[in-house]
């Protein structure tokens, strides 16, 4: 192509309105990101991931954990004043494998997730129930602790699930969800006869201590605490009412979140979540 | 050349065309057949997908203490087939009477025009169901109040607003609502739109907007105080002591200007038959509150619990153990009907949310948000339909 020709299609293209609306466009939209963004450092970020809270966790050397102390094992005050329990535990150990200590800021439960948010603790580690509703600001890990509704049994009963009930008597504490488990199950054509009693160690400590209970409906919290104290019941079938505990962090934490789930899943596969579990509740039952 | 013959081939073809060219009878005939067509099809749709509920058959309430109530939560349920069966439930409990929140910004959004079909929606389920309505009142729409203010600042200026929109509320409910609430715990700066709380302009409130409702309907009864139970030390910022705060209506005239008084009954983590003092939030500090009516010459009027009852989530400090609180909220109701002449109706918090809070507040309701009854829902039944007790309790 000749100097003239390649001239001559400049001039052409040049001539073409839709180009000139095309660039203008093109430098509208970029100075709306700019003015949107805040400069040009903020662009940046939008494009290469930047976890500020990450950023102060690795600058302190700490990692910022909130907790309601008043919830045993899981978070409660040693004779001392100091935070002791399952989750402070937990996160030291997750807090090891990135080579942080922990800061513990003791806070009421409900007031643990608006701390996240406002960025007073980096994460909440405090037998937290993962909320489907609260995710757009919050990411959950996956759960390290199942506290919903379960089944148990003594240790060789022949229930080994909710098929087995009918005929049998069931422990509950009157009023709670195990009991409003129960009731279902009767609804759903169950034909168990629901033992209420005032409170669910009472409820464990029956289907322990009396032959005239089968089984007991209780979360999995009271039931592990049970098997602590040496009752010989254990687990029949998967969380019927599911509650799992879960770490949170602000949605914005994307290094965090994903550095706890690694975390997680290490301390899952060394066998450590079952340590700390034997720790805090005792050890289990083994199954039949 | 080419681009010009394609354009005009186009026109000729497209709308230009047939608007150029001229329509022919056949063709206008199709378009106009199509677009009633379209029309018909798109009211069938409408009124295919229109999610009202049938009312069904009049219903009446069988239950052995006609004071038993219930808080419902209904203000942000959208679904017609949701508030009716809410209802349902709660007249199957045996609780003729529910409390439920009315806010005017949501039927007024703009001064002087209404939308009701929520509220039609429903009182007249509540209505089909016989139960009897009381109506909270309050939420300030942002035309009745100056920018950067919240829905529960009501200036002075607006009062008049105020008493226009109930005065519009129970002229148009004539027969269906007989009891409205104005205004809840204006004894918290929280409720009190985060201004200092101000007895006296509550007073004034209720003297502008008491005389316009029963000008409106002289049958409806008026409820005012619905004051939060608090021990707030004097000079607080957040709140005034409502015993305090109920002496100070009296203090500023507010005898004339309300026919019961709403209380705010919270039993926290204390059996209902804790001895009231005032230095405690318990259930009787009901007691008191009449004691303040009583001691100002009011002794002639009603109450009625509005709000209140127990707690039992497993990890807030306020809570108590789910068989207590199904053994508590029995007694409360039987309370109200066997030592207290001038309660009329006992409302507790709250019947169903419609959906999870996840906090604490999941654990004041009776049936959860898809409507499986909790095991109080079912206790509080059995006592309605007198066999409470002996059955289940351990």
């Amino acid at each position: 192509m000749s100097g003239a020709a390649r001239s001559t299609g400049w001039r052409r293209s040049l001539s073409r309105p839709w180009l000139w609306a095309a660039l203008v466009a093109a430098l509208t939209l970029a100075a709306a990101l700019l003015a949107w963004a805040g400069g040009p450092e903020q662009i940046t970020r939008l494009f290469v991931r930047h976890d500020g809270t990450w950023a102060a966790m690795q600058a302190r050397g700490t990692w910022r954990v909130g907790l309601d102390p008043s919830f045993p094992p899981f978070e409660m005050l040693d004779e001392a004043g100091n935070p002791v329990g399952y989750d402070v535990d937990l996160a030291r150990r997750i807090a090891e494998t990135w080579g942080l200590d922990v800061e513990i800021v003791a806070l009421g439960f409900d007031s643990l997730l608006d701390a996240v948010q406002a960025g007073r603790i980096d994460s909440v580690v405090s037998a937290l129930p993962y909320d489907p509703r609260v995710t757009r600001e919050i990411a959950y890990s996956s759960p390290y602790f199942e506290a919903g509704v379960r089944l148990a049994v003594r240790a060789g009963s022949p229930i080994t699930g909710v098929a087995g009930l009918d005929g049998t008597a069931v422990a509950v504490e009157w009023g709670s969800m195990s009991d409003m488990v129960g009731r279902r199950l009767q609804r759903e054509g169950s034909a168990l006869e629901l033992v209420p009693y005032a409170s669910a160690d009472e409820a464990a400590a029956a289907l322990a201590d009396d032959p005239a209970i089968d089984a007991l409906l209780a979360d999995n919290v009271t039931l592990r605490q049970a098997q602590g104290q040496g009752a010989a019941v254990i687990a029949a079938g998967p969380a019927l009412e599911s509650n799992a505990y879960v770490i949170a962090s602000a949605r914005q934490a994307t290094v965090l979140h994903e550095n706890i789930e690694q975390a997680l899943a290490t301390l899952r596969a060394g066998g450590v979540l079952d340590e700390l579990e034997d720790r805090w509740f005792g050890a289990a039952a083994s199954s039949p | 050349m080419g681009h010009h013959q394609l354009t005009s081939e186009a026109e000729r073809r497209g709308l230009h065309g047939l608007i150029r060219n001229g329509l022919s009878r056949r063709t206008l005939a199709i378009i106009v057949a199509a677009v009633v067509l379209l029309v018909i099809a798109g009211w069938l749709i409408y009124r295919l997908r229109d999610p009202s509920v049938a009312l069904g058959p009049q219903r009446s309430v069988e239950t052995i203490n006609p004071k038993m109530g219930v808080h419902t939560r209904l203000t942000d349920e959208v679904e017609p087939w949701k508030i009716k069966r809410t209802l349902e439930m709660v007249r199957e409990m045996g609780a003729p009477w529910i409390v439920e929140y009315f806010p005017w910004a949501y039927i007024e959004p703009r001064k002087g025009q209404y939308n009701w079909n929520h509220t039609d929606e429903v009182i007249q389920h509540a209505n089909r169901q016989g139960l009897t309505v009381i109506a909270r009142l309050g939420y300030v729409p942002e035309w009745a109040r100056p920018k950067e203010t919240t829905p529960l600042y009501l200036g002075e200026e607006r009062f008049a607003d105020f008493g226009s929109f109930a005065a519009e509320f129970v002229a148009r409910y004539a027969g269906q609502v007989e009891y409205v609430i104005l205004w809840n715990e204006p004894n918290l700066a929280l409720e009190w739109g985060y201004e200092a709380v101000d007895p006296a302009k509550y007073v004034e409130m209720l003297r502008v907007v008491y005389p316009m409702i029963k000008a409106a309907n002289p049958q409806v009864q008026v409820l005012a105080g619905a004051l939060a139970p608090t021990l707030a030390p004097p000079g607080s910022e957040w709140g005034m002591n409502d015993l305090d705060y109920l002496q100070r209506m009296y203090d500023g005239g507010a005898a004339d200007y309300f026919d019961i008084l709403a209380i705010h009954a919270y039993g926290w983590y204390s059996e209902p038959d804790e001895p009231a003092a005032a230095d405690v939030v318990n259930y009787r500090r009901s007691e008191l509150l009449r004691e303040v009516m009583v001691r100002n010459g009011d002794g002639h009027k009603p109450a009625m619990i509005t709000e209140g009852g127990w707690n039992d989530h497993p990890r807030w400090t306020r809570a108590v153990r789910p068989g207590q609180r199904i053994a508590y909220t029995v007694r409360a109701y039987e309370i109200a009907l066997e030592e207290w002449p001038w309660m009329e109706a006992v409302a507790f918090w709250a019947f169903r949310y419609p959906w999870d809070a996840k906090s604490y507040q999941d654990y004041f309701t009776f049936v959860d948000t898809e409507f499986e009854p909790k095991p109080i829902y079912e206790e509080v039944q059995r006592y309605s339909q007198g066999r409470y007790a002996q059955e289940t309790r351990p």
